[in-house]
This record gives C-alpha cells, sequence and structure tokens, in this order.
C-alpha cells in the first residue's frame, strides 16, 4: 500500500491550512507527521481519511483518489481522530460491534473480528463499560481498536498519545510497533517528539501549511544537525583538570564551542567518527583520566526546535 | 447492484443482517432517556385519559358510544406524541451525527449514503411500531366498547403511520442538511411547525374518518382507489426526501443531483397521470390545481437547489459522461451542475404550464375565470429572474465562496425585492399597509396581495423583462458550461501538477 500525497491545498476562506504539500510512505511505514499547533497537520489527515475536502490536489491510496473516490478511499483508511468517541449510551463491545457491522462483517467473522480487536487493543475486561465511563486511555484505545477492526492497510493517527499516561505511552508504542510489522502504513502525529524518534521511520514537519523538512529520521537528524555533540567525564575527583582538558580541546582542529557542564565537558565535532577517536587518543596521551566519552545525538525535538518558528495561523 | 447482484442476495437470504444503523440506533433508543421518558409520559397519559373516561363517561353517555370517543382521545394523543416526538429525535439524532467536528458515521465509515439514511428511516419506522404497540391494548379495549369498528381502527393507524413515516424522512432530510448551528436551530423550528401543521391535519382526518365509518365504505371502488391514490401520494413524498437526504449525505465528486432530478421528473410524469385518471373520474379539474400547485412549487424549490450545484464537475462525473451527443444532452440535463439544471427545471416547468393548459381545456368551465396561471407564470419568471441575477453575483463578485451561497442569495434576493419597497412605503404612508394593495413590480408577495387581478399582466410583463436581461447577461456562462460538458479525453492528461514526492525507505 503506497500513500501519495500530490501538491494538497487547503483553504478555509482567506487561510491557507495546507499549502502545496506533498509526500509519500509505503507499507510497514511509521511516518510522524511534527508541527506546531495551528500547523495543518489535522487538517491534511482528515483530507487523507476523505473527512474533509481538498482545495486542490489529491491523495492516492494505492492509486485510488481520496477526492474523486472517497467511498473506495475509505475502506482502505483506518483514522483515530484526535477526539474520542461522544457516544454517551453505547458500550465499548455495541460501539465495536456496530463498525464492524457498518464495515460489512457479518455472522462469525464480525465476532472473531471484534473479540480479536478487544484482545490485541486490551479492551475485553471494559467490553460492557459505557464510553462515557472509560478514561481517556482507554477510550483512545477503543478509538484505535474501531479503526483497526475492519483491518485497513493504513491507519492515520492524530496525537494518539495525547492525555495519556507514560504506561499507556509504552503499551500504545508497542501496538503501533506490531501494527507496522503487519505491514501497515501508518502516519501519526505527535507533540511527544522523542516517542516519535524511537517508533517512527520518517518524518514531515510542517508548519504554517508548508513542509519545511521531510525524509527518513536519520536524513533528517543528518541534514538538521551535522555537527556531532560529544560528552567527557573525567574520573571523579579528577575535577581540577577539566580546564585543562578544555584547553586541550579548543587547540584540536574540527573542535568547536568545549565547555564545562556540570561535571562534564561538552564539545562540538565536525568531523566523522574517526575525527572523534582522535580526540580521544589524544587526551589519553595527555594523561587526562577519562572514564566516559560519548556522543549524544540530536533528536526530533531539537530539529524542530531549530527548523519551526513556532508560528501559528 | 445488477440483476446477478440481486439474485444472488436474495439466494443468500440466511445471511441477511439488519441495516447496521438500525441496530445502533435502537439500542442507543432503548437507553435513551429521551425515548423512555416519552414513552412513559405517553402511558401515563393513556391511564389518566382512560381513568377519566371511565369515571366521568361511563353513565352520562346514553348512547353507549364511549369506545368511538375514547379512541378518538387515543388517536388524538398517538397523533400528537408520534408526529411531534419521533421525527424531533430522529432530526436531532442525525444533525448532531452530521456536525464536521464529529468524526464518526457519516464520515467514517464504509457504510453508503443510501443504507445510512435508509437505516435512519427504518429506526424512525420501527420506534413509530414501538408507540403503536404501546397505544394497541388501549385502542383494542375501545373497540369493545361500542362505537367505533376495527376497520376504522386500522385505518386510522394505517394512516397516522404513513404520516409520522413521512414526517420523520422530512425530520432526516432536515437534519442532514449541511448548516451552522444557529441554522440548523431554524430547521428546527421549521420541522416543529411542520409537525404541529400536520398534526392539525391528522386530527381533522381522524375526526372524519370516525364519522364516516370506514368499515361501511370499504366494500365501494372509490375508497379503494382513494387510498392507494393517498398511499401513493406518501411514498412519493417519501421517496424524494430520501433522496434528497442521500444527496446530502453523498460525497461532493458522486454525481449527487442525478437520481433526484430523475425521480422528480418520474413523478412529476407518474402523478400527472394519475391526476388526469383523477378528473376524469371525478369530472371535476380541482386536482389538476392541486397537482400543479405542488408540482410548480417542487420545482421552484429545485429552482433554488440547482443554481447552488458547483460549475466545476469532478472527474468521476465527467467519466460517467456519455459520447454520443443526444445522450449527453440528456446527461446535461441530469447531471451535476447549475446550467444543466436550469435547463431541467425551465424544461419541467414549461411542461407543467402546458399540462396545465391541456388539462384545463377538458373542462372550459374551470379555465374560465382563473388566473392562477398567469400570476404562476410571473412567479416563476420572477424567481427565475432572480436566480440568474443570483448566479451573476456570485460569479462576479464571489468567485472564490462556494456555490452553494447562490442559492440563499436567490432567496436574499427574493425577500429583498418583497421586503423593500413595501417597508418604503408603509414608512411614506404614514405607517399604512395600503401599498400592498397596489401594484409594485418586482415583489413576488405583490402578486398574491393585489386588489385588481387585472394588473397581473404588468408584472408578468416586467418579470419576463427581468428574465431577458438576466438571461443575456448570464448567456456567455451558460454557452460556457454547455462546451465544457464533456467526458474527460481518452488519454487524459494528469488532473494536477506532479512532482515525485521524496521516497522514504524503511530503515533497517
Amino acid at each position: 500500500m503506497k500513500v501519495e500525497v500530490k501538491n494538497l491545498r487547503k483553504e478555509f476562506g482567506k487561510t491557507v491550512a495546507v499549502d502545496n504539500i506533498s509526500f509519500s510512505f509505503d507499507t510497514g511505514h511509521v511516518f510522524g507527521f511534527v508541527g506546531p499547533n495551528g500547523a495543518g497537520k489535522t487538517t491534511t489527515m482528515r483530507i487523507i481519511s476523505t473527512i474533509e475536502e481538498a482545495t486542490s490536489g489529491d491523495v492516492l491510496l494505492n492509486g485510488v483518489s481520496v477526492c474523486e473516490e472517497p467511498e473506495l478511499a475509505r475502506r482502505t483508511v483506518g483514522y483515530v481522530p484526535d477526539t474520542l468517541p461522544a457516544h454517551a449510551d453505547m458500550t465499548v463491545y455495541e460501539y465495536l460491534d456496530f463498525y464492524a457491522r457498518a464495515y460489512g462483517l457479518r455472522g462469525k467473522k464480525r465476532t472473531q473480528a471484534v473479540a480479536a480487536i478487544e484482545e490485541f487493543t486490551n479492551v475485553g475486561g471494559i467490553r460492557d463499560k459505557h464510553l462515557k465511563a472509560l478514561s481517556k486511555g482507554m477510550k483512545q484505545r477503543v478509538t484505535l481498536g474501531r479503526a483497526l477492526i475492519y483491518d485497513p492497510d493504513v491507519l492515520v493517527l492524530d496525537e494518539p498519545a495525547a492525555g495519556l499516561d507514560p504506561r499507556a505511552r509504552v503499551e500504545l508504542r508497542e501496538l503501533l510497533m506490531l501494527l507496522a510489522e503487519r505491514k501497515k502504513a501508518i502516519l501519526i502525529s505527535s507533540h511527544i517528539l522523542t516517542e516519535l524518534t524511537e517508533i517512527c521511520n520518517g518524518v514531515v514537519i510542517i508548519e504554517r501549511g508548508k513542509i519545511l523538512e521531510t525524509g527518513t529520521i536519520d536524513e533528517v537528524l543528518k541534514k538538521s544537525a551535522p555537527r556531532r555533540t560529544m560528552v567527557i567525564r573525567l574520573l571523579p575527583g579528577s575535577e581540577n583538570q577539566i580546564p585543562q582538558v578544555i584547553r586541550e580541546l579548543l587547540q584540536t582542529p574540527l573542535v568547536e564551542n568545549a565547555r564545562e557542564t556540570v561535571n562534564e565537558i561538552q564539545f562540538e565535532l565536525t568531523g566523522d567518527e574517526s575525527a572523534a577517536c582522535d580526540v580521544l587518543s589524544k587526551l589519553i596521551e595527555k594523561k587526562f583520566r577519562v572514564v566516559e566519552f560519548r556522543q549524544t545525538r540530536a533528536n526530533l525535538e531539537d530539529i524542530f526546535m531549530k527548523v519551526t518558528k513556532g508560528g501559528v495561523q | 447492484m445488477n440483476f446477478a447482484g440481486i439474485r444472488n442476495h436474495i439466494a443468500n437470504w440466511r445471511q441477511w443482517e439488519l441495516n447496521p444503523i438500525v441496530v445502533k440506533e435502537l439500542r442507543q433508543a432503548v437507553r435513551s432517556w429521551a425515548v423512555t421518558g416519552m414513552m412513559l409520559l405517553f402511558l401515563g397519559v393513556l391511564f389518566f385519559v382512560s381513568a377519566v373516561f371511565f369515571v366521568t363517561g361511563a353513565d352520562s353517555d346514553p348512547d353507549q358510544q364511549m369506545g368511538g370517543d375514547l379512541f378518538t382521545a387515543f388517536a388524538v394523543i398517538l397523533a400528537i406524541a408520534s408526529l411531534f416526538f419521533i421525527p424531533l429525535y430522529l432530526g436531532i439524532r442525525v444533525a448532531a451525527e452530521r456536525q464536521e467536528n464529529n468524526p464518526d458515521l457519516f464520515y467514517v465509515s464504509t457504510l453508503s449514503p443510501a443504507r445510512i439514511i435508509l437505516g435512519k428511516f427504518l429506526c424512525g419506522a420501527y420506534m413509530v411500531v414501538l408507540f403503536f404497540s404501546a397505544c394497541m391494548p388501549f385502542m383494542a379495549f375501545t373497540n369493545l366498547l361500542r362505537g367505533v369498528d376495527l376497520p376504522t381502527v386500522f385505518f386510522i393507524l394505517f394512516y397516522l403511520f404513513l404520516t409520522v413515516c413521512a414526517l420523520n424522512m422530512v425530520a432526516i432530510f432536515l437534519g442532514c442538511l449541511p448548516a451552522t448551528r444557529p441554522f440548523k436551530v431554524l430547521f428546527a423550528i421549521l420541522g416543529v411547525a411542520l409537525s404541529i401543521a400536520c398534526i392539525g391535519w391528522v386530527l381533522t382526518q381522524v375526526i372524519r374518518f370516525m364519522s364516516m365509518g370506514v368499515g361501511s365504505t370499504m366494500g365501494g371502488r372509490d375508497f379503494w382507489i382513494g387510498t392507494f391514490t393517498a398511499i401513493a401520494a406518501y411514498a412519493a413524498v417519501m421517496g424524494l426526501f430520501y433522496l434528497m437526504a442521500v444527496a446530502l449525505v453523498s460525497p461532493p465528486s458522486s454525481n449527487r443531483a442525478l437520481p433526484v432530478r430523475v425521480y422528480i421528473t418520474a413523478i412529476w410524469f407518474l402523478t400527472g397521470l394519475l391526476t388526469l385518471a383523477w378528473v376524469k373520474k371525478v369530472g371535476d379539474a380541482v386536482a389538476i390545481n392541486v397537482w400543479f400547485v405542488v408540482m410548480f412549487y417542487l420545482l421552484m424549490l429545485s429552482l433554488i437547489v440547482v443554481v447552488s450545484n458547483s460549475d466545476a464537475l469532478s472527474n468521476r462525473v465527467r467519466r460517467a459522461i456519455p459520447r454520443a451527443a443526444w445522450k449527453r444532452f440528456f446527461a446535461f440535463l441530469f447531471f451535476n451542475g447549475a446550467a444543466g439544471g436550469l435547463v431541467w427545471v425551465a424544461a419541467m416547468t414549461a411542461a407543467t404550464f402546458l399540462f396545465l393548459s391541456k388539462a384545463a381545456s377538458l373542462f372550459p368551465a374551470y379555465l374560465a375565470g382563473h388566473n392562477e396561471w398567469l400570476s404562476q407564470a410571473a412567479i416563476a419568471a420572477y424567481i427565475f429572474a432572480y436566480a440568474l441575477a443570483a448566479l451573476f453575483i456570485h460569479r462576479t463578485f464571489f468567485p472564490r465562496r462556494p456555490a452553494k451561497i447562490t442559492g440563499l442569495l436567490t432567496v436574499f434576493i427574493i425577500a429583498l425585492t418583497a421586503l423593500t419597497p413595501s417597508l418604503f412605503l408603509f414608512f411614506l404612508n404614514q405607517l399604512t399597509t395600503f401599498s400592498v394593495y397596489h401594484l409594485e413590480l418586482g415583489n413576488i408577495i405583490n402578486i398574491f396581495s393585489m386588489s385588481d387581478d387585472n394588473r397581473l399582466i404588468y408584472h408578468f410583463y416586467f418579470a419576463m423583462g427581468c428574465l431577458g436581461v438576466m438571461g443575456i447577461l448570464n448567456a456567455p456562462w451558460f454557452f460556457r458550461q454547455l462546451r465544457n460538458f464533456g467526458p474527460p479525453p481518452k488519454e487524459a492528461p494528469p488532473v494536477i501538477a506532479y512532482e515525485p514526492p521524496p521516497q522514504i525507505q524503511p530503515q533497517p
């Protein structure tokens, strides 16, 4: 299943919510969709899920246009909105059963599908509870269950981790990993960027409706943060050597911005891993008592802060 | 579904399942405090009325006809409960689900719009049956008392059932209308007003049937002709609102206009034939007038909807346009699009006037002294002129606004031309309303309020003049639409300019 977003544009009156964006992702990919509030993430996701109409451009799901054939496209997309089910008078089982019926599952197939989803999303124990009585995390699971009930090839998740406790987040992450293993193409938006770094293959960073960065996580990280940040820790009791180490580092080629942090020395290295190796050899040669020498990787959060301006529309 | 599909469907009858919407709605209805509360209130009122009748009426009825009186009272309660509560409940539920911030049901599932609307309708029908069955023991009891025969009981219940179902369909349609919350409230008020009107009308019919006694008239052919005509009229109304509701919840890229326009054309033809048959049988041309008025206003409403159609056809619709010229002409009339829709309404309106004149010529006495056709012709010309003016204004001044505002603009122009001169003259004439009885060209309402009908012709000429001017202003647009109406070229270029997006490879 290939999802292609082509020159997508959406206007609300004079406001351009999504401005000519294009990207694509494929089966087995978990694609992060990142941007500040009002960047156009939800609008894009709603268009992909056939809920919103595009002003121009299109989204193709294996060649099926969501603008021209929304009924057909809807069969391949599972959408988890940022709003939770609002039905006050339905139980979890009835909710899932209704959607299984709505997607044309009949008889035993439907019973099996509902049972499988209850097990997968771990809502079996609350199947007879009313939706209004559920916690936010449980509602989120039910919504995910609804989106998965007919086994769609594409999953669009809008802020699924918002408001979840740490345990629920870990469980959600595990669920998403499992889904990716099951060859789903997943587009997920979240403000918890450290989590996205762990589960996503690719990322789209969007602001004011325009794409700022897109690519695999590694590509984006390399592109946006070309320097390595290195950290050195000396043996406890050798802290008096810190100023000398900093001096030594500043005289070393490719090293910049060496500084002391809390009992540690941090510096930026413009070279590759062999350059880092040379720096370490030099320090050991000079008899500095290094016990830790590590590279801190720039994460999505750093890149996000760097490329976005925080503007809303 | 083709014939083989239908055969297959029937062969697999064991796998048939209830419409998912019906299952969901009924599950929710039985838990809903509104339905439970209404049902309890309904039963309580029935008990109370029965008790009052027995306490106060048992000794005072010299004719021993208490059954009839009691049944009438029950029918009134049932009519009020079912005609008011059920359509309101259905309409509100549909309107809530239709909100754009609620990404459930109408947008997420793969249920077709037709199944969704049918499910809602069937749920309404089940609720009517629920209310009727709650009332049934009370009504059966009235038969034990004297004064009402069983055919009358069943006929009134059947008649009431059809009325509630028709009103349910109207409520679903109103709930489906895409509107903001204030407009939805306005539609709800409109629906409630319609319910109240229906209650009044049904009650007069109930009293008429009770006094007439259905059992004694059932043997005659006329009774059955009348009954089947009424059933056909109800079915026509339900079908029309069903198709309009389906069109409202269908994706904009689909050919939403086609089923509605074909249906209106079909009921125009069939009800026209039925009317002629009635006129011949009864020997009175009144039925023609009824048919004419209903069709005329239906077409005028269609006109307001038609001008709200977008000019741009989706690729999906364009792919369905036939290549043969004569087929394409019919497609132009019935497919999405304001230009084709205008021609369709114009042709249907002209045919309606032609039918009226031909049918009424069979009854010269009826035609003489009736100048309704002239007033209706003036109204039609005015509405066409204002609709064309709205199209022109939308294209010229608000091209970036959605096409659906054209219909609103038409209504606004009609209201403006009707109210402005009246209000101006009201203040000019020292707060008197004399002006409404005099000629006010451009004012549609003035056509009905003029004291001198001989001046109608001036309205007609003026309206035709306006129509001519607006026709000329819109002619370039119309011919452009006509020229552009065709299937996409066989080797269609890409719909949008497209640069290949960056390809992402999964991490190892």
